[in-house]
């Protein structure tokens, strides 16, 4: 069956008239993942983006059609693990998975994903990488890329600033975990994505993560009709590579022939419209350095 | 037939766990509850239990993993201590406001700074309005059989609301003394398995767990938490005569009274320290003191009607906190028993004690000295709070 007839027999999953802001592709990436892992599945959507605009509920509605919770920012996978020993437990098969945002990935809830990942807990742990905290008005997170202007990296009235520190390299942190199952994913690329959820649910012996990056039209100033393109210019660009690590094993699963420069990705997204040249020139060098160590992981 | 073993606080607490049939128990190791978490472990791994474990990598982990395991269906436990307490405050505040039925021990220890590790209840106290309940015990039986009629109490129709067993630190949960173990077949037969009814994560069932939820409805919820809290003093005693009834021990219910039927004064404890003060209310009776105890069990909910009987017509109280109420210039539970006579037609002269901090001992001396105080505080008829430091008096 090709992409598109599994998902169109996929069912919907989100309740009707739940809807992010217009050209959101984090919530084209919800209803895609969620058709894929079908009905037999538990979600948690910690506080961000997915759980403001509704996805667990208003008062007494659902905004799914599945088990759906809120857990704690910081505690999404223990609380999934949980969860998950309990149907083990009684034989259960059940797909016990996280939809959550960079602050509750990266940040906050880091140690308990760290702790499941060590424990082998059988979660599935989606990530959507909006590079911040995007539902409060687009503050900074550990994922947030160098030199972008986040509500609290502003720039300043010389036109300088912007975050200081580099993006925090989470897929590659995850795949150190040694877990049966790591990949990255994007929007722009949904035969892939559907294929590493697949395979994520196929994962018995440990938890499997995919970070997804999803570049926000809202928060980074992107035209709501060029997100999936802007998704894609990242990938192009080798600034966020499609990789998955199997057992320990590292696949880039899309090679441009020939990659755009970060600048035309760049370009893209208002919040790095103040960045210098040597900004410019220093965001292409470490996306050069961080291509050229993937290739080398996939070598071995 | 019970088996009779000497054993560690600790180790009563297991036991008295794994004899409730937790299906998950996930755990983070913190003096003075640590040894608590290795039997568990040792017990999983010999046999003993078939309990799930869980070895998390913090508290915060352990009470989320039991939230997850609660919410999903199955019987849970935990155990922690000061610091760990508080690094779980957050799911520790929402497993009771999503009202789940996790069974949590603490050996009670002091909170820091200054560094310490040594027993004192000013953790769980400190987080009394989390919407738990909490029990504080005397000795290691009572831990034992206190664990089984937690998970009684946690998951009755009426309450549905978490347990805390709370016992100091090092003084039971290190010092071993002689402890019955019930038959598994009698447990088995007082405390039912776990079946969820109100809430529950399943693909059978869908259901949102917490959705935004505004204020309107927010109050509803806390109106039933509040109303879930006073059941449950009818409950703990309920659970309490209906234990006696099937392994012929009671511990007192929501409070326990030792020679209040005659008294003109009275002294209130809590948890270990209560048996140098039974000791030294004899000793003063024998002096021509009239002096009865008031040993707390419940402090949420706190047995207002209950102290209120006991204290409505005595000529002076007096409290001795292990714990301080910042703010307050006296312990907690001495607000507590203060707030529970509000309603008395006379106000009743009172004195607070703090001692005990940090683990230092409360002697007969201390409870004798307390005594005196109390009796001058009668005569002169005048009311705190005036605390007396008892270990910087005596």
């Amino acid at each position: 069956m090709n992409v598109m007839d599994k998902l169109a027999a996929g069912q919907e999953l989100v309740s009707p008239g739940i809807s992010a802001c217009v050209g959101c592709n984090v919530e084209l990436t919800l209803r895609t993942v969620l058709r894929v892992l079908g009905p037999d599945t538990i979600l948690a959507i910690p506080p961000g983006c997915m759980g403001g605009v509704g996805v667990v509920g208003w008062d007494k509605k659902s905004g799914c059609k599945i088990p759906v919770f809120f857990p704690l920012l910081d505690n999404v996978a223990s609380m999934l693990a949980g969860i998950k020993l309990h149907y083990e437990r009684v034989g259960r098969p059940v797909n016990v998975v996280a939809f959550a945002g960079d602050g509750a990935t990266v940040d906050a809830g880091f140690q308990c994903l760290s702790g499941a990942a060590e424990r082998g807990d059988k979660i599935i742990y989606i990530c959507y990488d909006n590079e911040g905290y995007m539902n409060t008005g687009y503050q900074r997170s550990a994922s947030t890329t160098k030199g972008a202007w986040t509500s609290t990296t502003p720039v300043g009235s010389d036109g300088k600033g912007g975050k200081k520190q580099h993006k925090k390299d989470f897929p590659m942190i995850m795949a150190m975990h040694d877990i049966p199952y790591m990949a990255t994913a994007n929007p722009a690329y949904i035969p892939d994505m559907v294929k590493k959820v697949e395979k994520a649910m196929k994962v018995k012996d440990g938890l499997a993560y995919i970070h997804v990056y999803n570049p926000c039209v809202t928060g980074w100033g992107i035209k709501a009709e060029e997100s999936i393109k802007t998704a894609r210019m990242a990938v192009e660009s080798n600034f966020a590579p499609l990789y998955e690590v199997e057992n320990g094993k590292f696949r880039i699963n899309v090679t441009p022939k020939n990659p755009i420069s970060v600048r035309e990705f760049l370009k893209k997204c208002k919040k790095f419209s103040h960045l210098s040249e040597e900004e410019i020139a220093e965001l292409q060098r470490t996306t050069d350095e961080k291509w050229n160590r993937l290739k080398s992981l996939c070598a071995l | 037939m019970p088996k009779i073993e000497v054993m560690n606080g600790n180790k009563a607490a297991a036991v008295g766990a794994a004899l409730s049939r937790p299906g998950i128990i996930a755990a983070y190791p913190i003096t003075p509850q640590t040894p608590l978490v290795e039997y568990l472990t040792q017990f999983s791994a010999d046999g003993m239990i078939d309990s799930t474990m869980s070895e998390v990598e913090s508290e915060l982990s352990a009470m989320s993993v039991l939230t997850g395991a609660s919410l999903a269906g199955s019987r849970t436990f935990t155990a922690t201590s000061s610091q760990g307490l508080s690094l779980m405050y957050e799911p520790y505040f929402r497993a009771s406001t999503l009202r789940l039925p996790v069974v949590m021990a603490v050996a009670n220890r002091e909170m820091i700074s200054p560094q310490t590790l040594w027993g004192g209840p000013q953790d769980s106290l400190t987080v009394r309005d989390a919407g738990w309940l909490q029990i504080y015990v005397e000795d290691n039986q009572e831990i034992l059989d206190m664990m089984i009629q937690a998970f009684k109490i946690a998951e009755d129709k009426r309450v549905l609301l978490p347990v805390n067993i709370c016992y100091d630190g090092f003084y039971l949960s290190h010092m071993a003394e002689k402890v019955i173990i019930p038959d598994q077949d009698k447990v088995d037969g007082f405390l039912p398995a776990y079946c969820p009814e109100h809430i529950l994560l399943d693909p059978k069932r869908p259901m949102a767990v917490d959705p935004l939820t505004n204020g309107y409805l927010l109050t509803e919820y806390r109106y039933k938490h509040m109303q879930a809290q006073q059941n449950a003093l009818a409950v703990i005693e309920e659970t309490d005569r209906e234990f006696t009834n099937v392994f012929g021990r009671s511990h007192g219910g929501l409070v326990e009274t030792y020679r209040c039927q005659d008294c003109d004064a009275v002294m209130v404890t809590m948890g270990s320290m209560t048996g140098a003060a039974r000791e030294a209310v004899d000793a003063a009776r024998q002096n021509g003191k009239n002096i009865g105890l008031l040993k707390i069990r419940a402090v949420r909910p706190f047995p207002q009607t209950k102290v209120f009987e006991v204290l409505k017509d005595v000529k002076a109280f007096g409290v001795v906190d292990r714990n301080v109420s910042f703010g307050w210039n006296t312990g907690i539970i001495y607000q507590e028993t203060r707030a529970s006579l509000y309603e008395n037609h006379t106000v009743i002269p009172s004195i607070p004690f703090i001692g005990g901090l940090g683990g230092e001992d409360l002697t007969m001396e201390h409870f004798l000295f307390a005594i005196d105080r109390i009796y001058e505080t009668a005569a002169s008829g005048e009311c705190g709070p005036m605390t007396i430091w008892l270990n910087k008096e005596v």
